[in-house]
């Protein structure tokens, strides 16, 4: 059947909610082979139907109308497989920065590590250039409750600066009383964990 | 198509100050303003137009009540309360220009012709500058990563182009701030639309197409 291996594509990414599975190379080669090969024999047909003028020229018309509709479905299969993917990695952008994590890097093909790197520089670019100093637009994520909260440590971390010079020493289970703003990023990182 | 929920009740923080004008704002009014902005962004479907202007004010009141923090003893109950206030006007103001991110990032391609068009016409741009090259960046980064997949392979096809663009005739809320008269509701059938009138202060569903330019220049707001 036409579109089938484009159609498991998307099923396989749309499975996979939150993560990002592989990029599945073998089935994006196979999808490409098989639009390139519906394509060439559309144009072998339709340079049949030129040559012939006789009824067997317009016969082909329905296969070729098929065949052009089965191509137009396996692009888009394609692009929706590629633009979601894009999307997923956006979001990693804005929860891990600009540096992703080495499992997460060996699923990605060449093509999307490059458009990482060029979205993250993008975006620095334009969190650099609003008002005089920049504004970073990945902290502040939610709005805040209160100034302190109370943090769990997950990790041995090692010691960790607060903007006020003091320095802490992050072990695993220890609990902490930090000022919210600072532990943001932690948090993300997954060093601390929220207590309520 | 639009329910009309008539509840007339004052609302003593509204405050309608245009911006085009040149008028001295209070910090209270500024932020306000702001908030109105940032809710506005969030609840309707296509981008608005920027209000750089007063983003700027507010990341310089900022930067001021952090320096006026610094002085003050890590110690002191009041250090805290100011520096929980500057981290709520810090979320609002990041989580206003994020929202304007998605939304450039999502339709990146509608907002690009419509803004070039507006350039061409010469009328008020809705991106600022800074936003306008962002919005460039990425459209050329995912049109770089569309073409490794597609042109090395496959011939580029026409068809490809078919983007993602905002839904302007879903439903929003909104209440008004001002008396409008004869608004055509407009949800994107052909049909004639009815006409509506909004008292001051009444709340309404409706497409956000018909209510659209009444957004943009402050006689409603959304909720």
């Amino acid at each position: 059947m036409f579109c089938e291996k484009a159609y498991t594509l998307i099923k396989e990414l749309s499975r996979s909610e939150d993560t990002l599975p592989p990029y599945n190379t073998e089935l994006v080669t196979a999808v490409i082979n098989e639009t390139k090969h519906l394509r060439d024999q559309n144009e072998e047909d339709a340079h049949t139907s030129n040559n012939d003028d006789s009824n067997a020229g317009t016969s082909l018309l329905p296969t070729v109308r098929i065949r052009h509709a089965a191509v137009k479905r396996n692009v888009r299969c394609l692009l929706a497989y590629h633009y979601n993917r894009i999307r997923c990695l956006r979001t990693m952008r804005w929860e891990f920065g600009s540096i992703l994590p080495a499992d997460i890097k060996s699923n990605l093909s060449a093509s999307e590590i490059e458009w990482f790197s060029r979205y993250s520089r993008t975006l620095a670019a334009y969190m650099r250039s609003i008002g005089e100093e920049g504004v970073n637009l990945a902290v502040d994520l939610r709005p805040p409750k209160a100034m302190y909260i109370e943090v769990r440590c997950l990790t041995d971390y090692g010691k960790f600066e607060l903007n006020d010079g003091s320095v802490i020493l992050l072990k695993k289970d220890s609990r902490h009383y930090l000022p919210r703003a600072e532990c943001e990023e932690l948090i993300r990182q997954g060093v601390f964990q929220h207590i309520d | 198509m639009n329910i009309d929920i008539d509840i007339n009740f004052s609302d003593n923080l509204e405050a309608s100050v245009d911006e085009d004008d040149e008028i001295q704002l209070t910090p209270a009014e500024a932020i306000a303003l702001m908030e109105e902005a940032w809710i506005n962004e969030k609840f309707a479907p296509e981008i608005l137009p920027h209000k750089l202007e007063l983003v700027e004010c507010l990341l310089g009141q900022i930067s001021y009540m952090e320096d006026n923090l610094r002085s003050l003893n890590s110690t002191d109950f009041k250090k805290i309360i100011h520096q929980l206030e500057v981290d709520r006007l810090r979320f609002l103001i990041s989580s206003y220009l994020r929202t304007r991110l998605e939304k450039i990032e999502t339709y990146v391609m509608p907002i690009l012709d419509e803004e070039n068009e507006r350039i061409q016409q010469g009328v008020e741009l809705y991106l600022t500058k800074q936003e306008l090259k962002f919005a460039k960046d990425f459209a050329e980064d995912l049109q770089h990563h569309f073409d490794n997949i597609t042109t090395t392979r496959l011939p580029r096809e026409e068809w490809n182009q078919e983007c993602v663009k905002p839904n302007i005739h879903s439903f929003v809320f909104l209440k008004s701030k001002e008396e409008v008269e004869g608004i055509v509701i407009d949800d994107g059938n052909d049909e004639d639309g009815d006409l509506v009138d909004l008292n001051r202060g009444s709340q309404m569903i409706i497409s956000y197409k018909s209510v659209a330019n009444l957004v943009k220049n402050g006689d409603v707001h959304l909720i």
